[in-house]
């Protein structure tokens, strides 16, 4: 047979359902070279590759395609939402163990931030109400315990604001004592101006505001009490310094 | 516009040799790019034969893994893997309808129209072309008994003479209802080129 007889065979010939005697007559057409024939084929090729297109659409069952990789030896990976969900939990976890723990610290910084201020407020308070009765015009001051060893110091006295004693070489107060500031009247009588404590290094400083009637007003003393105050003093005087005129 | 099935059909070439040589460096990811490009098509295809979902997809299976283990064998430069692998499963899908039909079959015949080497020099991207619209629509066109003869043959896998038994025909008569659909097939193809 020549190529033109073939002509209407290629596809079926291509589609692998060629009658006798035409298919082993192409068979032998492509054997030889024949370029017709070749080419012929070529797009009886693309014909059958086309038809395969035309089946009407349809999608298999999502599993499939992991059964398929699975015959090759290759396991489809998972990307699903709970790896991620995982990782955003420790994450959420560290990020609150972390920023709790520093809050923990801010907050406790802070608190130490505010003690330090308080007391430095107090202090300077303090230094304000000693500056004011030092630096007052109807201040008197005594100096006590210059001729002994211990304790020293000045006391500090204004009508309108009250007493000031500055004292080194006061020891410490046992535990559970403290030192309670009397003021004296010239009839004797004593009245309670507050309890205090000394610095490790021996000095105190002490205020009581108060009026003084510089003119009934004996002297200053201090005691050494039960760290609650007594309202007479139990003890011998450790410091007592007259209220010097004006 | 003209231009754009060329241009997305050399892309999908150019995507395809890429592909097939990842396939040939054993690469299962390949694989699994090549079932989303083409495993509807295939499976379409295999349904249409065996007409039944649970046997179509082992068929599929069935598919993937010849093309996986026969890949060696194909040209990547030159080949054209989708009309490769959909001929292979047309063959995986007719060899069941035969086992199961008890009918007999030129096997070695049949069996050389998936080899590799056979889908060389096959335009790149043909199955995304625009002629791949057109003999689509020009099957449809056919009438009735001719576009039967055709999907006889490529569905079912049937000669002329299976046909005209199968049909209660005369052969004559059956091969000119081919000859007449093959004719007007490939008169749609050959339109389709000299468009694009």
């Amino acid at each position: 047979m020549n190529c033109s007889e073939l002509r209407d065979h290629y596809e079926l010939y291509a589609f692998g359902v060629a009658d006798e005697p035409e298919r082993s007559e192409i068979r032998e057409h492509l054997d030889r070279g024949c370029e017709v024939c070749t080419m012929e084929m070529k797009q009886a090729r693309e014909m059958a590759a086309l038809l395969g297109g035309t089946a009407t659409p349809a999608a298999p069952s999502p599993k499939l395609r992991g059964r398929i990789l699975a015959s090759v030896g290759a396991e489809e990976r998972h990307f699903g939402w709970a790896p991620f969900l995982a990782a955003a939990t420790v994450l959420s976890l560290c990020a609150t163990v972390y920023f709790v723990g520093r809050e923990r610290d801010f907050a406790a910084e802070a608190n130490i931030l505010r003690e330090q201020s308080r007391r430095q407020t107090i202090e300077l308070t303090r230094l304000n109400e000693a500056f004011a009765i030092l630096n007052g015009p109807d201040t008197t001051v005594t100096s006590f315990g210059q001729s002994q060893p211990k304790p020293k110091g000045r006391v500090f006295c204004n009508p309108a604001l009250g007493v000031l004693l500055i004292a080194s070489n006061l020891p410490p107060a046992p535990s559970g004592k403290a030192y309670e500031m009397w003021v004296i009247s010239k009839a004797g009588q004593a009245v309670r101006a507050g309890m205090f404590q000394a610095e490790a290094d021996g000095t105190a400083m002490h205020i009581e505001r108060r009026t003084l009637d510089m003119k009934t007003t004996g002297a200053v003393a201090v005691t050494l009490e039960n760290e609650g105050g007594v309202d007479q003093p139990t003890n011998t005087p450790l410091i007592v310094a007259p209220v010097a005129l004006q | 516009m003209m231009l754009l099935p060329i241009l997305l059909a050399l892309r999908a070439a150019g995507a395809d040799a890429e592909v097939v040589a990842r396939l040939q460096r054993r690469d299962p990811r390949a694989l699994a790019e090549l079932y989303d490009r083409y495993g509807r098509m295939a499976y379409a295809l295999i349904l249409r034969v065996v007409r039944d979902a649970g046997i179509a997809e082992d068929l599929v299976q069935e598919t993937f893994l010849r093309v996986w283990n026969r890949v060696q064998a194909f040209d990547a430069q030159k080949g054209a893997i989708g009309p490769w692998l959909l001929a292979v499963a047309r063959n995986r899908a007719i060899d069941y309808l035969r086992s199961t039909g008890g009918r007999e079959r030129n096997t070695v015949e049949f069996e050389a129209t998936d080899h590799p080497a056979l889908h060389i020099d096959i335009e790149p991207g043909i199955l995304a072309s625009d002629k791949a619209r057109k003999v689509k629509a020009a099957l449809e066109k056919l009438a009735a008994h001719q576009r039967q003869v055709i999907e006889l043959a490529y569905f079912e896998g049937l000669s002329q003479s299976e046909m005209a038994e199968r049909m209660g025909q005369p052969l004559g008569t059956v091969k000119t209802w081919v000859r007449t659909a093959l004719k007007n097939l490939r008169d749609e193809l050959s339109a389709a080129a000299v468009t694009a």
